[in-house]
């Protein structure tokens, strides 16, 4: 690898540079203008540097868009669904990945099959139901459909066929319960895929905004990206400084908890590897 | 030594395993219970009742009767150009986020692993956009492409380009909110590529410089036939959140300038949710799925020709 030409390294490094400038630019943008003085929106033009710094872009967002509690019911609503689909998850992905029973092979087929069923197949009568049974606008409305999650057994099943057979053999022996063998063998031995999936879970939830914004009608209820577009269709028109604050506001919990937790993420996607 | 702890052996400590096997064989049915029924009732329960729901008139107030009227909705469907521009704004923007995301998102994985320095930082900025939430995003690039003073159009006119309207113009709408889709499934792509070429092993970049194979010649002969399960799990993950295509558009552009960005979802929500023909909504999504079956079952049909 180290004869690679000067020449070729040196375009190799500009074209990463581009992709890197291409996707950090809008986060950066985000910010530029959320730290912008108001009136200097416009006058600051390409200035790369907003000529001077104003945090109250963001106070205003905070208390228009009222998102103190919008963070606090995204902070609920994704807590509840990544606690349910790991306890429904983790086990369903063991027995898929390591016991043996009848139907296995056509029921992990239905869970193929939903991974490719799209949202505006079940969108109208999920949202019909959820009315019946009393769940529109209800924080249980936001949750329950989303208390399993196909791709979750996908993914943890995938990593779990990699557990040796001869290591749950032993508990067997050693006299565990397929209960305890779950909880003190396999899943330690998952955390790597089970962290990625929690990840993940956490991801799509915090973001999600087409179930909230059918189910969640009162202003009480709405998740940080529902207020944020709800804030942004409303009369604020073009105060774009208290735009960015907001969708700043929005953006960091989720991007804060990736750089703690890439690793482990990056590597439980990657799939494979039992080791930690 | 596991074949024989495989057998029963009558030691206290297996005892739970032996004396209740019953128990033992229903413990897989209890462990998928929760999950299958969770995917039983919001995932396949509706879609087959949104199946069945396109022949019906769906009245929105619980309790009320559904009324059977045969093709009507579909008939709706095929009668109505919006619907029609619907699905072709769909199929257009697959083709401008799918093609693009994994393309780029290949060489920027096979970029990113070549590099001997600063990788874990490429990798990070290069992952971000997966991460942030995307009406955060929309709002942001809703301020990039803003008529006067957005960056877009200062950067043109910089080169001297006149300013585009690019959120209004019934040319750039789709063209712009596809940018957004593609900015963000470029990341997916190449993690998804990335940890893929994690899986080769050392040896086969070793055997490969060996014998002098590099470049193009090693990515078609060696890395892409490797890797061809990531491809196909990108590509089916790539179409799956092209066709579900939802919270920029929302954001954005509503779907307009007249109908111009309006996809087979935004419209489905309009149908649904704004003028309550559900019925209609649910037959507008089948025959998207319909849609996209006939192009993947053409496209298979030409490669297996192409193939003989």
């Amino acid at each position: 690898m180290t004869t690679t030409a000067l020449p070729a390294r040196l375009i190799r490094w500009l074209l990463v540079l581009i992709a890197v400038v291409i996707s950090l630019f809008p986060f950066y943008w985000m910010l530029r203008t959320a730290l912008a003085p108001q009136s200097q929106q416009l006058a600051d033009g390409l200035g790369f540097w907003p000529s001077h710094l104003d945090f109250g872009n963001f106070a205003r967002a905070w208390d228009k868009a009222n998102l103190g509690q919008a963070l606090l019911n995204g902070l609920i609503i994704t807590g509840a669904i990544l606690l349910l689909q790991l306890i429904t998850c983790v086990p369903a992905a063991y027995a898929f990945a390591k016991i043996r029973f009848r139907g296995s092979g056509v029921l992990f087929g239905v869970v193929l099959a939903c991974l490719l069923i799209p949202t505006q197949a079940t969108m109208v009568p999920t949202f019909i139901g959820i009315n019946i049974f009393g769940l529109g606008d209800t924080r249980i409305g936001l949750v329950l459909p989303f208390y399993s999650s196909a791709f979750g057994i996908f993914l943890l099943r995938q990593q779990m066929l990699a557990i040796p057979d001869a290591l749950l053999d032993a508990a067997r022996t050693d006299g565990l319960g397929p209960w305890r063998t779950l909880l003190r063998v396999v899943v330690p031995m998952s955390m790597p895929s089970i962290a990625a999936f929690a990840i993940f879970s956490v991801f799509t939830h915090w973001n999600d905004y087409l179930w909230p914004l059918l189910v969640a009608r009162s202003p009480d209820l709405a998740t940080p990206p529902l207020r944020l577009a709800v804030f942004q269709q409303a009369d604020i028109g073009f105060d774009y400084s208290a735009l960015a604050a907001g969708a700043a506001i929005v953006t960091a919990p989720i991007l804060i908890l990736f750089l703690f937790a890439q690793r482990r993420f990056v590597q439980g996607m990657a799939g494979g590897e039992i080791a930690g | 030594m596991t074949t024989v702890l495989d057998k029963p052996v009558p030691s206290p400590a297996a005892a739970d395993t032996l004396i209740d096997p019953n128990r033992t064989r229903a413990t897989p049915y209890v462990f998928i219970a929760p999950a299958m029924s969770g995917i039983g009732l919001f995932v396949l329960l509706p879609a087959l009742l949104s199946f069945i729901g396109s022949f019906f008139a769906i009245p929105l107030a619980p309790g009320a009767n559904w009324k059977w009227v045969g093709f009507d909705n579909y008939t709706s469907v095929f009668g109505d150009p919006a619907a029609h521009r619907a699905i072709e704004n769909t199929l257009l923007y697959c083709v401008m986020t799918i093609i693009p995301s994994l393309v780029l998102g290949l060489l920027l994985a096979l970029l990113a692993e070549s590099l001997r320095h600063g990788r874990t930082l490429v990798r990070t900025a290069l992952f971000l956009p997966m991460t942030a939430n995307l009406v955060a995003m929309a709002v942001v690039f809703k301020w990039i492409f803003a008529l006067q003073g957005g960056f877009a159009n200062q950067a043109l006119a910089w080169i001297g380009v006149a300013p585009i309207n690019w959120l209004n113009d019934t040319r750039y709408s789709l063209i712009s909110v596809a940018l957004v889709g593609v900015w963000r499934g470029v990341s997916l792509t190449m993690l998804l590529f990335l940890a893929g070429l994690t899986t080769i092993p050392g040896a086969i970049h070793e055997a490969a410089a060996a014998e002098g194979i590099r470049g193009w010649a090693k990515l078609r002969t060696l890395i892409l036939p490797m890797i061809k399960p990531t491809i196909v799990f990108a590509t089916v993950l790539s179409i799956l959140t092209s066709i579900q295509a939802f919270d920029q558009i929302n954001v954005m552009t509503q779907g307009g300038p007249q109908e111009s960005s309006e996809t087979v979802l935004t419209y489905t929500w309009k149908v649904g949710f704004s003028y309550f023909q559900l019925g209609k909504a649910s037959a507008l999504s089948f025959v998207l799925i319909a849609v996209l079956i006939g192009i993947g079952l053409i496209r298979r049909r030409a490669f297996s020709a192409e193939q003989r």
